[in-house]
């Protein structure tokens, strides 16, 4: 038996008169680890904002673990705790050392016993293989350890699912490989996991869906590795042809 | 020009007033500071705020402080309010006339420095939970203390030399013994000269202060000075 953890329903985001999200229907079961992919503007990171309520929806429903999703009440901070997102330009606390800015929510916001969560912050900073970077500020440290750290700091949390925004697009080639290697981690503990990506390899080697978001709704989904060997339609594969030219 | 010889030794007999003067001159404007701060703060975060209603006091309230004389306003604390049957003491006048004054200069500097703070770590806090209030005690203030606690250093300073509009409504600090001193002992030029020292050693004494304090509260020493 899977359970849902997330679940949308002909979502419906407009930014003053333009739609951006057009009647997004899809559901993520526990342990999935979905890759949303499509060209840049199409509401990917807006998707993804709209699931822990950092942006409100006009139409349709997302249930998270049962519970509608309502960004403007009360209730959405129960729904933030249990959801641990990584940003494309990390925004780690830059006023606090790496071990500060993954102990800061678990301490604050969950009253977690500060002893308690500096051990299982270790631990973390041990999976994410920055255990010598601990006591750096965020200014300090390359991209690729800052993004290391801020999954450290989504997990100290114990989120029930990992949201992703492009982990790894404002990452130095050299170092996107260390992002994704922890993250292939991730996958392997068996995370659920929402992974806006243009990391086509990674997707198709750690996905188990991949869904092509483009104008605002869902044009095609399915297994990675199908897809990419044979999309179904004209506008998934034009737009990967192009990106696996790019990367080429 | 006719030549003039200083005379610090006819002083002498008024440096006890001073001492306790320069001790009001510095409870008046460290206390000034600190209640402008918080003050300050608070109607920063009212101009943010999602009520228009909110917004427009903060900052008509802005408006009016960077706008009066300081002269005017403890007129109004100080000579004005006893009328309504509010009676305050020269020192209390002086320090709400003082700390309304301020409060609308550190309001400014408090929220050039919270649009300085990139939307990301409002993003990043909101996404793991933490309510308004969390959000601005551990990670917004924090930060803009940092970045405006050099033009918070001169916002201080301010407030020390503002200070001495006090001797208009008779708190005895340091201009006004330098009035008082001036006129009786007829040495004009040793009594202001005492003066303008005593105020740039006060506000010195701040300043290094407020540096020690900031090093001793951020820790990353080189950025804050
Ligand atoms: N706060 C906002 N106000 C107005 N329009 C916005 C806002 N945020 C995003 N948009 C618009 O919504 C559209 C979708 O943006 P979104 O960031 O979700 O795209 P994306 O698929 O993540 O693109 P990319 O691959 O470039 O990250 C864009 O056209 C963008 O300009
Ligand atoms: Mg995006």
């Amino acid at each position: 038996m899977t359970d849902t953890v997330l679940q949308f329903d002909n979502v419906v985001k407009r930014f003053g008169d333009r739609t951006i999200l057009d009647g997004v229907s899809t559901s993520v079961q526990s342990g999935e680890i979905v890759c949303f992919i499509g060209p840049s503007g199409t509401g990917k990171s807006t998707l993804l904002r709209c699931v822990n309520g950092l942006e409100t929806i006009e139409g349709g429903a997302i249930r998270f673990e049962g519970t509608p999703v309502q960004a403007k009440q009360r209730s959405i901070i129960d729904v933030r705790r249990r959801i641990g997102m990584i940003f494309q330009h990390f925004n780690l606390y830059p006023h606090l050392t790496a071990l500060e800015n993954v102990m800061l929510a678990p301490v604050i916001v969950h009253g977690e016993n500060r002893k308690t969560v500096e051990e299982r912050a270790r631990g973390l900073f041990e999976k994410v293989r920055l255990s010598h970077r601990i006591n750096a500020y965020p200014a300090q440290m390359s991209g690729g350890e800052q993004q290391r750290v801020a999954i450290a700091r989504a997990l100290a949390t114990n989120p029930h699912i990992l949201l992703f925004d492009e982990p790894t697009s404002a990452l130095d080639p050299e170092t996107v490989g260390e992002v994704l290697a922890v993250m292939r981690d991730l996958a392997v503990e068996g995370r659920t996991m929402l992974v806006v990506t243009h990391e086509i390899r990674f997707a198709a080697d750690v996905g188990t869906r991949m869904v092509f978001l483009d104008g605002g709704k869902i044009v095609e989904e399915g297994n990675p590795r199908e897809m990419l060997a044979a999309p179904r339609s004209e506008r998934a594969r034009r737009f990967l042809s192009t990106i696996s030219n790019a990367a080429h | 020009m006719q030549p003039y010889y200083f005379s610090f030794r006819s002083i002498y007999p008024y440096l006890g007033d001073l001492a306790a003067a320069a001790e009001v001159t510095l409870l008046l404007s460290l206390l000034a500071i600190v209640l402008s701060v918080a003050i300050g703060s608070g109607i920063a975060l009212m101009r943010r705020s999602n009520s228009r209603l909110l917004r427009f006091f903060a900052g008509l309230y802005v408006e009016v402080m960077r706008n009066t004389p300081l002269l005017v306003i403890l007129y109004i604390v100080y000579f004005a309010l006893p009328q309504l049957g509010l009676r305050l003491s020269s020192f209390n006048a002086a320090l709400i006339g003082l700390t309304l004054n301020s409060a609308g200069y550190m309001a400014e500097i408090i929220r050039a420095g919270l649009v300085a703070v990139p939307s990301g770590q409002f993003e990043a806090a909101f996404s793991q939970g933490f309510t308004r209030v969390q959000l601005y005690r551990h990670i917004i203030l924090p930060q803009v203390f940092r970045t405006i606690y050099a033009p918070l250093g001169n916002q201080f300073i301010a407030v020390i030399l503002a200070s001495s509009l006090a001797s208009a409504v008779a708190v005895e600090e340091v201009a006004s013994w330098m009035q008082t001193v001036g006129s009786s002992s007829f040495r004009f030029f040793e009594t202001f000269i005492i003066a303008a020292v005593v105020y740039l050693v006060l506000c010195q004494i701040v300043n290094l202060g407020r540096i020690a304090i900031g090093r001793w509260l951020f820790r990353q020493p080189e950025a804050y000075r």
